[in-house]
């Protein structure tokens, strides 16, 4: 059974010349991901507050479509519902002639879902005196929300919330099956051409994790700024 | 001031308030005392509609509002809650903002004065319950008497008509006790109309006017502080009173 392992190439594992010359070509493809991640991130937030809120309302009318909504993009894959946006719709004449634009709609709509579970979360795990205190102070539902509860539950869906920005940075890579030059593809690219697949694939994950980990640079300083109130 | 007539409570079914009468005048102070699960919060809570009552009737002010038969309007709570202010147990201070913004939030949030002005009534304010030094602290910075004494001023920041305690002092350190209860008796002396559920006797006997000694969601008792609390009638008054005294 270790026969799988005698024949190791150490030699063959990471061409150091190969990755620093595909390098600017890689980051191009980076550039792809970055716009796609961004623009889904922020339409994923924004999308997931209201979706959130939605669904902590006490209307059936608000809270009905915003649970089905959430089931349905939890319960089934991005690759999916991608491949329903790029190939299924133009079969019933909806075309978005920009993959791109397919896989922004795709990544936004999908971690939405998941966005407005943390909102959910975090707001309710607001105490219930926090709400009393505003309301005996004469404000209402959203002046309380806007002033009091959502500057509390930032802090708390902060982690949980970055965790989900790392999700779609990688969650880009689905585009690469639908013909968008992002880091995967450009990796792919030059694998296929040059027949280095553990150096283009090496170098594209090392890149991810660059990304991430940068993003996990805002987010620790962003948990300091807002956990600035507490003493300990 | 205030006017209850047969006011009833229950949750899931279980009765917490069973027909409650009650009657503030102005300027008056009014503690309601009992054991836990008495009522007491359930009725302080029904005066500024934290809690829907079931039936009865409540006028507080101007404002009149009968429960049971038609459905309670956003306008009805807002217009009630315009008399009240309220003290929690537990402070609710709100933890993201230093003390003065704590209490020019709700001014500024209702507008009805300018920034200048509230800022000049919120030092007053400080001042009165001894913050001014603090004033640009947040709450988890603070010991429970200030953050409490803190409370007070926010809820003052909206001239309430009544104030409302709930048990201002039953989460603070029994050294942390006093300084609270000077501020409300201060507040006292000024005439301020105050509804307090307490289990301070001592504290109520020196400032209330009246008290209500509520008992498994019925006033049993009602009278001169001094009276009920020192020399009640009722058997179940003084089986609470001395059990207090026993601690």
């Amino acid at each position: 059974m270790f026969d799988t392992f005698r024949d190791i190439r150490w030699e063959h594992l990471f061409d150091f010349e190969l990755a620093i010359d595909s390098l600017p070509f890689l980051l191009q493809g980076l550039q792809n991901t970055m716009i796609i991640a961004l623009f889904s991130m922020f339409i994923a937030l924004m999308l997931g507050i209201v979706l959130g809120i939605a669904r902590m309302s006490k209307y059936a009318l608000l809270s009905l479509p915003a649970r089905l909504y959430i089931s349905f993009m939890r319960g089934t894959p991005l690759l999916v519902f991608v491949f329903i946006l790029y190939y299924g719709l133009p079969v019933i004449g909806i075309d978005f002639n920009n993959a791109i634009v397919a896989a922004i709609v795709g990544v936004s709509l999908n971690f939405a879902a998941y966005n407005a579970e943390v909102v959910r979360s975090a707001i309710m795990s607001v105490p219930r005196g926090q709400w009393e205190a505003a309301a005996t102070l004469q404000m209402d539902y959203f002046q309380t929300l806007r002033k009091i509860i959502i500057p509390q539950a930032t802090r708390i869906a902060l982690p949980p919330t970055f965790n989900i920005f790392m999700d779609v940075v990688k969650g880009t890579s689905l585009a690469s099956v639908i013909t968008v030059q992002e880091l995967l593809y450009s990796a792919r690219l030059v694998a296929g051409r040059t027949y280095d697949s553990m150096t283009m694939y090496i170098s594209a994950a090392l890149i991810y994790w660059m990304v991430c980990i940068v993003i996990g640079y805002f987010q620790n300083r962003l948990e300091i700024r807002y956990n600035r109130y507490l003493s300990n | 001031m205030i006017t209850i007539e047969s006011l009833k409570k229950s949750f899931d079914n279980t009765p917490v308030l069973k027909s409650i009468n009650l009657q503030v005048h102005k300027g008056e102070v009014v503690c309601l005392v009992g054991a836990s699960g008495s009522g007491k919060t359930t009725l302080l809570r029904c005066l500024n509609l934290l809690e829907i009552p079931d039936e009865g009737t409540i006028k507080i002010g101007e404002k009149v509002v009968s429960f049971g038969e038609k459905k309670i309007t956003k306008k009805d709570i807002k217009e009630i809650r315009q008399y009240s202010g309220m003290v929690f147990q537990g402070f609710h201070l709100f933890p993201h903002m230093t003390l003065l913004e704590n209490i020019i939030q709700a001014p500024l949030t209702a507008k009805q004065q300018d920034k200048e002005v509230i800022l000049e009534e919120a030092r007053v304010l400080l001042e009165k319950v001894g913050l001014t030094e603090h004033q640009d602290k947040f709450p988890d910075a603070l010991s429970g008497g200030q953050q409490q004494r803190a409370a007070i001023a926010r809820a003052l920041m909206m001239h309430p008509e009544v104030m409302l305690f709930d048990e201002p002092t039953s989460a603070l350190d029994p050294q942390l006790v006093r300084e609270v209860l000077k501020v409300i008796e201060s507040l006292a002396k000024e005439g301020q109309t105050m509804v307090i559920v307490t289990h301070e006797m001592n504290f109520a006997r020196r400032i209330a006017d009246k008290a209500f000694f509520m008992d498994d969601g019925y006033i049993v008792e009602e009278g001169p502080a001094e009276e009920i609390l020192t020399d009640p009638k009722e058997e179940r008054t003084r089986e609470f009173l001395a059990l207090l005294q026993d601690e």
